[in-house]
């Protein structure tokens, strides 16, 4: 099978729209990480068992090694490089920085931007809810327990959300 | 991983996507099964047809006493429906037990169910795979699993269909021209190298479940070695009808991953009938539902532990199924 030709699409990718051309079979992963160098995306099992490619599309967090980029056509979608404004790092990244949730901190992209899909949905989660919404998502150094202070730290009951 | 080169087709309607089946593609739902295969190898397609933009399979509906779910319906959608967790709990519980919500947020009914069966031995990268002959499913005449195994002893690991096949759902498959219903367990071929039953150009556009009748619970139950992202290796499915006094009326038990298709436990609900929980005879269900049941050592545990559990697994499924609304959620 020869290589498929490029396709136009447009997408908005942390507020800013974009109008790429890529083939059918490059994953949502390797647009932003290889196309677009938006590497805070990492690429771990690219099977989607371990959720360090954890992007949000239109909000809510899916695998980008498991979604072709042209399916993303018209979507919006959010990367790490999306959250800090100018210099200021997001609540739920100071929050990890402040609790030390990060240790080798390749899990923390898809993390954090899984907490912030869970705290936009439901600002006050309990420990139950948090551990629900970050059970997709591993660290390998078994860094849980900081990583679940840092989200609630960041959420209403630890009067760090809006 | 780099994908295979292919052309995708993203049809609108169901008319187009049935059109575009017939040159021998391969429909493509959430991708969550089939990225991962195509990225190993283990599916090379020349051609996908995206379900994504057909539209009108996207909804859970009441409909002639039942209810509709179409196949491009989403996992998270099912997992939140009102309509699922107020009648069919095996299926809600099916649904939340599936890998983890980001999951949720992609994977589709129709593609759950229509997920390949799994094997140690077949699902690894090519790399891996080099190691060894090709066994039987991947192309080759030797199964690595069982030595001199003439067939495939690949595992249906599906959570949705064992649920569906417990609480009578039937599918609907759809082509160019002609559609027909088939019960969920008859989508299934029992040969771990092609597991369904379905023609090329054919696709499962949804499933429909009769309402329970009154006094009928349901309830599902996985083992699995990590509490997320992760396939059954034991699964059951019950669904319980029992009288004002308690006692079963009938019974409907369904095992998962313990071959390559859903299985149905006949006489299981012959057992009970007429009992109590406490009344029933769980040594003879014991030996009921692992009888005919082979695991051999192709996942994650041995065969022999797996097999030991079948019981368990199953009668947690019953009792679950005995309590209110199919019990807690699995554990």
């Amino acid at each position: 099978m020869k290589k498929p030709g490029k396709r136009l699409i447009s997408l908005q990718i942390n507020g800013m729209e974009y109008e790429v051309a890529v083939r059918s079979d490059r994953t949502l992963l390797e647009l932003l990480r290889e196309d677009l160098m938006l590497t805070g995306t990492k690429e771990g099992c690219d099977d989607g068992s371990c959720g360090s490619c954890t992007v949000l599309l239109d909000g809510s967090p899916v695998r980008s090694c498991l979604l072709l980029a042209v399916e993303a056509e018209n979507r919006e979608v959010t990367t790490i490089e999306g959250l800090a404004e100018n210099e200021k790092l997001h609540p739920i990244q100071q929050a990890f920085v402040d609790h030390g949730a990060i240790q080798c901190g390749y899990c923390s992209p898809g993390m954090i931007l899984t907490a912030k899909a869970l705290l936009d949905e439901n600002p006050a989660p309990s420990e139950q809810d948090i551990l629900h919404a970050i059970s997709g998502n591993f660290c390998r150094c078994t860094g849980y327990n900081k990583i679940v202070t840092a989200i609630r730290a960041a959420s209403r009951n630890g009067k760090g959300g809006d | 991983m780099r994908l295979p080169h292919f052309d995708l087709h993203q049809p609108s309607t169901l008319e187009e996507a049935f059109s575009l089946m017939e040159g021998g593609a391969l429909a493509l739902a959430g991708g969550t099964d089939l990225i991962p295969l195509m990225k190993y190898g283990l599916e090379v397609p020349s051609t996908l047809v995206s379900l994504k933009r057909v539209d009108c399979l996207k909804s859970i509906a009441r409909r002639d006493g039942g209810v509709f779910i179409g196949a491009m319906t989403s996992l998270a959608e099912l997992a939140s429906s009102r309509i699922i967790s107020e009648n069919f709990a095996a299926l809600f519980q099916a649904a939340r037990s599936v890998a983890a919500p980001p999951i949720w947020n992609v994977a589709t009914v129709g593609g759950n169910i229509c997920q390949d069966s799994r094997c140690l031995y077949y699902n690894q990268s090519r790399a891996w795979r080099l190691e060894k002959p090709a066994c039987l499913k991947a192309g080759g005449n030797v199964c690595h699993a069982v030595p001199k195994g003439k067939k495939c002893f690949s595992v249906y690991s599906g959570d949705l269909a064992p649920a569906l096949a417990a609480l009578g759902a039937m599918a609907r498959v759809e082509k160019k021209g002609g559609s027909r219903s088939v019960s969920i367990l008859e989508l299934f071929s029992s040969n771990g190298l092609r597991p369904f039953t379905l023609e090329k150009e054919e696709i499962v556009t949804g499933v429909e479940i009769a309402l329970p009748a009154k006094s009928t619970n349901s309830s599902y139950r996985k083992m699995r070695a990590r509490p997320s992202v992760d396939y059954p290796l034991v699964s059951a499915a019950a669904c319980v009808t029992r009288d004002g006094g308690g006692k079963i009326e009938k019974m409907r038990l369904v095992l998962g991953a313990v071959g390559p298709s859903p299985a149905l436990v006949y006489g299981a609900g012959r057992l009970f009938e007429g009992n109590t929980l406490e009344e029933a005879d769980w040594e003879a269900f014991s030996e009921l539902v692992g009888k005919d049941v082979r695991m051999v050592d192709n996942l994650s545990y041995p065969g022999s532990y797996r097999k030991e559990m079948v019981p368990i697994i199953a009668a947690r499924a019953v009792r679950a199924a005995c309590g209110p609304g199919g019990g807690e959620e699995n554990a």
